[in-house]
């Protein structure tokens, strides 16, 4: 059923520590022979990489398992990373260490911010990446991560044994077996199987089991997992086909160019490998009635669109768009897949009719008239494990120290991906050292709304983030996720090396110190206008002004500030991103001291912990309704706030489930005795201990 | 969905620490958050009623309310007079209590209001503290949670506390569905579509402008959409705001013939002399207030001067008071009506006087908005009415076509009423002035409310005294009506059931939720929202201008729920083709 053609090979990409893991597999306490590992992870997919990635920074040894090493980095949809909302992810992925962002600064072929008009909350960074440049940087990368060791293989079962005391779940993970028989052991497993779970494309009426084009399905571990009593949905998404480069006629088409200077994605960067004028442009064309009409008369013989599987509500095909928008034009961005590629990517022609139907489409499209087609457009329908099941540190309620991260979990796109598997990661190492879990809350961060509205909600179709499900978002910004991050993953999850640490905090105490200067100067209204008298300030308000306030308006910046007011504010214009950051933090200043208190309410919320081993079925001398019951017991929320969240679950139950915090906190005083005797310490317990 | 219910409350409330990061993890001290407060006490009629307040702010609010530059003594009473910070009007002589945190109820700092316990005081107060900076009522359990949070409550208090927040929340979801069942409910079901309709089409383009093609106007059709909002919004607290100053309260209207003996009434019915009474007609001159407690429903009795042709100049100053009082400021229609046309004025015909009892109840707030305009002479009124209650519309066409400014003037005070005592001088029914007013106003009326119209009449034949022994003289046509001698108070216990079941049947039944509290949040959500949509014009960069709109059906969700993420995504994928 597998092809083992390539089990067993073992790429040891780790020069500083591959032998001391090695050499410890003989050590190993169960299994003399075989390997044993920290953190295993299943899967070398975006979520994959990073979480393998992650893991290792933390400083476990771990194993990264795929199909084929080659395949790393692979971008198996669009070529391009980032845009509104994802942009967003980028920037806090980068923030905890995390490697996309970095590769896309140096693999890029056209960058540009997004919503430049909008606000810098909104800006969507966003570039088009080379694929092949990207997979061969993400593999230099992955292979040259200390710690980290890359294997090829395909998992067939997971070690189970027996629970630890003192956690949620019927069984441990212990390690996994390999479809040759081998067995791999472990203190914490990461699936990020992608679409492979099931996965089977559908071109027209013909469907074939995989994963994406030309790889192999995960049947058997799908099946393990379900017998766990994992409850799994399906779902459906598409790419759609490629077009050869030299068949479009461009010379009609509207053309986009990309941003000069760049913005680079990642903290660490002051610019990207490639010149503006190197980069390449885009192009757009939009549909038209013919299309529709393929479409349309087409449908009997597009058994993807036509079966339940749910697919979003947002539309990801052209035939979602024609029949639920009829009668209009759509956009199709032609996008380059590299330097030296001569694809291109339809961006917004995702198809899944008969391959001749396709080709047919495309030519009625203005520029491709000429069109060639060298691969289809196809859709995948695939298996995903409720992300209810799994807690906001990704780790599933039913098997201890299992983690679930990426599109297994219902999202859709790289960036979703990749910030899980950060999450994934670190928390798999820190379960490992037996520490305090790495959450990151909806106040905090893109990656925190991601998970609660992964953990809470739950999802029926393909996850995407957008900035409208970010309640915080005049403060989640891509500029501050540094200041946001950084300083946390560094302490408490130790993934963040000691350089961006040491920048971050430059940053941001820069940052604070310039805020509260900015503060403390001030002048009336006239004087302002006489110092900037660019500045569209009316000058009747007899009140004073702060720099800050002055800063605010659109026409002003900290460079024309610092010429009206030298002293003290030259020293901030030196670095332009310390003058830029100030002079968002200026636009945003009230708006964020309105949400600061909402934020603070939240917070409170969130630090209420529930105890995990919870069972809200059979609990007694407690009013819940049998709806509240249900939910509870599927979710598994952790603190108060996540409760409160979980539709269905009324304030009076929130109230009954506070009495629970109350048990908690007075279990405390017991389990800090038992911390002292080196026993298991629950991890609210230290979060209350660290505080 | 109660999601986010405690946590998602606070929007736009001011507060009063910086931004700064902090842990997720970070359990919060007290003195910081928002101050909450609301009626402790139960609802319903009590001697005296205690009003909370919890959270930094508190100490403030109590400065504000009492006008004194220091606070009382810690947790020791003090007599205070109260005043509305804003109008600077007198509320209520009442106790006050200062609590700092951490020994207080909540553990954070705290002040208590022990107020007369009618609800117009509570009313009052409550609103008066809406209007202090930094506070908002307080959600259903809200200072017990604070208080656990804070570890001032054993766990077996907690016990309790989850079934007193069911029957809270019910009680709240009962009076909600009451009060949105009217047209307010109605107006605020829609203010919240729009609102809902214009931030998803912001978001989208936030979301999706720069990659799908949305309509070139979706901007421009939001700023529109909030634009109609925010005049809608700003007329109907315009309209409330007239209620507040009258303390807000379903009305009865008192009206009748002159002589009828509606002060007398008054009188009776607020058990001191309040106006002076004299066989003379239009001796009322001058408007008089006082509270009253009657059947068992708290009042604001007023009693103002009949509108008559002048007969002295005092009696014409105290018509022109009158005047002025209804036709204030805060009635830009009126005011322009007063202007077309002098209303003590020889113009006015003698028909009869009138003064009316308002109740203070939120219930004031399911009186539908009037506009009326006038044109041209009075002699020859037509009118246009954007809203209006039919029973009402009815009687003002029937009203304007006889052209009887007299008549049309108590109209227009009929217009806020929710109960209408119709008084009439048992012994001179058969008058002119008396057939008038039976014509004009209590045929009309009474064909009206069994319809279930809203607005009530009871029909009180007074000086039964004067009747001779055979009793009332046959009259044709009589509605079904109460005997009453003010003198003797025979047939007042038959009138107080009556007004009881009556006020009950208007009002709701008092004990039944919490009114005066859901009126209070009614008030600060919307003048909240208003606030927000001020901040959407002026905003410099679309997220803010979102973020505006976020706070604004923030706002709206407390009185009508919903306005989340989801929904907004659903108005986003339904009106527009995005995704890829």
């Amino acid at each position: 059923m597998f092809s083992l053609r390539l089990c067993g090979r073992r790429v040891v990409g780790s020069f500083a520590k591959p032998r001391l893991s090695l050499a410890r597999l003989s050590g190993g306490s169960g299994a003399p022979r075989s390997p044993h590992f920290d953190v295993v992870v299943i899967g070398g997919g975006h979520a994959g990489s990073e979480a393998a990635a992650a893991a290792a920074r933390c400083g476990s040894r771990t194993l990264l398992l795929t199909h084929r090493v080659d395949t790393i980095g692979q971008m198996s949809c669009n070529p391009s990373f980032g845009g509104i909302g994802k942009g967003h992810l980028m920037r806090e992925v980068d923030a905890l260490d995390g490697l996309c962002s970095r590769i896309c600064d140096q693999s890029g072929v056209h960058y540009k911010v997004l919503n430049r008009r909008k606000g810098p909350a909104v800006w969507g960074l966003r570039a088009q990446i080379d694929r092949t440049l990207y997979k061969q940087n993400m593999q230099k990368e992955i292979l040259n991560t200390p710690l980290l060791t890359i294997q090829e293989g395909a998992v067939e079962d997971l070690i189970l044994v027996e629970p630890e005391p003192g956690h949620t779940g019927k069984c441990r993970v212990n390690g996994v077996v390999l479809a040759d028989g081998s067995t791999v052991y472990a203190e914490s497993v990461i699936l990020t199987t992608g679409t492979f779970l099931r996965g089977m494309i559908i071109i027209g009426l013909e469907r074939t089991p995989a994963g994406r084009l030309g790889d192999q399905p995960s049947i058997g571990l799908a099946q393990t997992l379900e017998k766990l009593g994992f409850v799994v949905g399906r779902l459906k998404t598409g790419t759609p086909p490629r077009i050869a480069k030299d068949s479009i006629n461009f010379g009609i088409l509207n053309k986009q160019m990309p941003d000069n200077p760049s913005v680079p994605f990642s903290f660490l960067h002051e610019t990207v490998w490639i010149k503006p004028e190197d980069q390449l442009p885009c192009y757009l064309t939009h549909t038209n009635a013919k299309v529709d009409e393929i479409v349309l008369e087409n449908l009997h013989l597009n058994s993807h669109i036509r079966e339940t599987a749910r697919g979003p509500r947002y539309c990801p095909s052209i035939e979602s768009k024609v029949l639920r928008f009829p009668n209009r034009v759509h956009q199709v961005w032609l996008e380059p897949e590299g330097m030296d590629c001569d694809l291109i990517y339809p961006q917004g022609l995702s198809v899944t009719l008969p391959v001749e139907l396709q080709e047919k489409m495309i030519t009625c499209i203005r520029g491709l008239e000429k069109a060639r087609m060298v691969h289809p457009g196809y859709g995948v329908q695939y298996d995903y494990f409720d992300p209810r099941q799994i807690t906001p540190s990704l780790e599933t309620h039913l098997v201890q120290r299992l983690f679930f991260a990426g599109q297994i979990n219902g999202t859709t796109g790289y960036e979703e991906a990749a910030a899980q598997g950060v999450i994934a990661g670190i928390n798999a190492s820190l379960r490992v050292s037996r520490k305090p879990p790495f959450v990151i809350s909806r106040t905090e961060g893109y990656i925190g709304v991601l998970i609660d509205d992964l953990t809470t909600l739950g999802t029926n179709e393909p996850y995407r983030m957008f900035t409208s499900r970010v309640e915080f978002r005049l403060s989640l910004r891509p500029d501050n996720a540094d200041s946001r991050l950084t300083l946390r993953g560094y302490k408490e999850a130790g993934c963040v090396s000691q350089q961006r640490y040491e920048r971050a905090s430059w940053m941001k105490s820069l940052l604070e110190e310039g805020i509260s200067v900015l503060k403390s100067i001030e002048c009336s209204s006239p004087k302002w206008k006489k110092l900037i008298p660019s500045a569209s300030m009316s000058v009747d308000k007899s009140l004073p002004l702060r720099a800050l306030d002055v800063l605010k308006y659109e026409e002003v910046d900290m460079e024309l500030l610092a010429q009206a007011v030298p002293e003290p504010l030259k020293k901030y214009t030196e670095c332009r991103e310390l003058a830029e950051r100030l002079k968002i933090e200026a636009i945003y200043e009230s708006a964020l001291f309105h949400q600061q208190q909402e934020i603070e309410e939240v917070q409170r919320d969130e630090a209420l912990q529930l105890p995990k081993d919870l069972d809200y079925l059979t609990l007694k001398d407690i009013s819940l309704s049998d709806e509240a019951r249900e939910k509870l017991h599927f979710s598994r929320p952790q603190t108060i706030g996540a409760a409160s969240r979980i539709p269905g679950v009324t304030p009076a139950a929130v109230i009954n489930l506070l009495r629970f915090v109350k048990n908690t906190q007075r279990g405390q005083a017991t389990t800090s005795e038992v911390l002292q005797t080196g026993r298991h310490l629950r991890d609210t317990d230290q979060l209350q201990e660290r505080l | 969905m109660w999601r986010g219910l405690w946590t998602l409350t606070a929007r736009a409330t001011h507060g009063l620490r910086r931004p700064c990061w902090r842990q997720a993890s970070g359990t919060l001290g007290p003195g910081t958050g928002v101050t909450i407060f609301a009626l402790s006490s139960g609802q319903g009629r009590c001697g005296v009623a205690v009003i909370r307040a919890s959270g930094p702010a508190s100490g403030p609010a109590l400065r504000s309310l009492t006008a004194a530059r220091d606070l009382p003594p810690a947790r020791s009473a003090r007599l205070r007079l109260l005043r509305d910070p804003c109008s600077g009007e007198p509320l209520d002589r009442a106790l006050v209590l200062w609590f700092p945190g951490p020994q207080s109820f909540t553990g954070e700092d705290c002040a208590e209001f022990h107020v007369h316990g009618g609800p117009a005081v509570v009313s009052g107060v409550l609103q008066a503290l809406s209007g202090v900076p930094g506070l908002r009522p307080a959600e259903a359990g809200e200072f017990t949670r604070r208080a656990f949070a804070h570890g001032k409550l054993s766990l077996t208090e907690v016990e309790g506390l989850a079934d007193l927040i069911h029957a809270e929340t019910e009680a709240q979801r009962r009076q909600a569905l009451r009060q949105l069942d009217g047209e307010l409910g109605r107006l605020c079901q829609d203010w919240a579509e729009t609102l809902t309709r214009a931030l998803a089409h912001v978001e989208a383009y936030i979301d999706f402008g720069e990659d799908d093609n949305l309509e070139e106007d979706v901007l421009e059709r939001a700023d529109i959409a909030v634009r109609g909002l925010e005049a809608a919004l700003a007329a109907h607290l315009r309209d409330a705001r007239r209620g507040q100053r009258l303390r807000s309260g379903a009305h009865v209207v008192v009206a009748g013939p002159p002589n009828a003996g509606k002060s007398s009434l008054v009188n009776l019915l607020s058990r001191k002399p309040v106006s002076i009474v004299s066989p003379e007609p239009g001796t009322t001159r001058d408007v008089l207030e006082t509270p009253v407690d009657l059947a068992g429903f708290p009042a604001l009795l007023s009693d103002t001067a009949g509108l008559r042709e002048g007969v002295g100049p005092v009696e014409q100053e105290g018509v022109r008071r009158a005047w002025a009082r209804w036709a204030g400021p805060d009635h830009g229609q009126a005011q322009t009506m007063g202007r077309a046309r002098p209303w003590a004025g020889p113009a006015l015909s003698p028909t009869f006087s009138f003064c009316w009892v308002y109740f203070p109840f939120f219930l004031n707030e399911k009186l539908p908005s009037f506009r009326w305009e006038f044109w041209g002479d009075l002699g020859t009124l037509s009118y246009a009415s954007a809203w209006a209650r039919p029973s009402f519309s009815c009687l003002a066409t029937r009203a304007l076509q006889g052209v009887d400014p007299g008549v049309f003037s108590c109209f227009l005070r009929l217009e806020q009423a929710d109960l209408v005592l119709a008084v009439l001088d048992a012994s001179d029914l058969g008058s002119p002035s008396s057939r008038n007013f039976l014509d004009t106003v209590v045929t009309p009326m009474g064909a009206q409310s069994p319809a279930g119209s809203g607005q009530r009449l009871l029909l009180v034949l007074n000086k039964l005294d004067l009747l001779p022994r055979q009793g009332l003289a046959p009259y044709p046509d009589l509605p079904p009506h109460l005997l009453l001698s003010c003198l003797s108070r025979q047939g007042l216990d038959g009138l107080l059931e009556a007004l009881r079941q009556e006020l009950a049947a208007v009002c709701g039944d008092p004990s039944a939720g919490p009114p005066l509290l859901t009126r209070a949040r009614h008030r600060h959500h919307l003048q909240g929202c208003l606030e927000a949509l001020g901040h959407y014009k002026e905003a410099s960069d679309l997220a803010l201008a979102a973020e505006a709109l976020r706070v604004a059906r923030g706002h709206l969700a407390h009185l009508t729920g919903g306005g989340g993420t989801e929904e907004v995504l659903n108005i986003i994928f339904r009106d527009f083709c995005v995704g890829k």
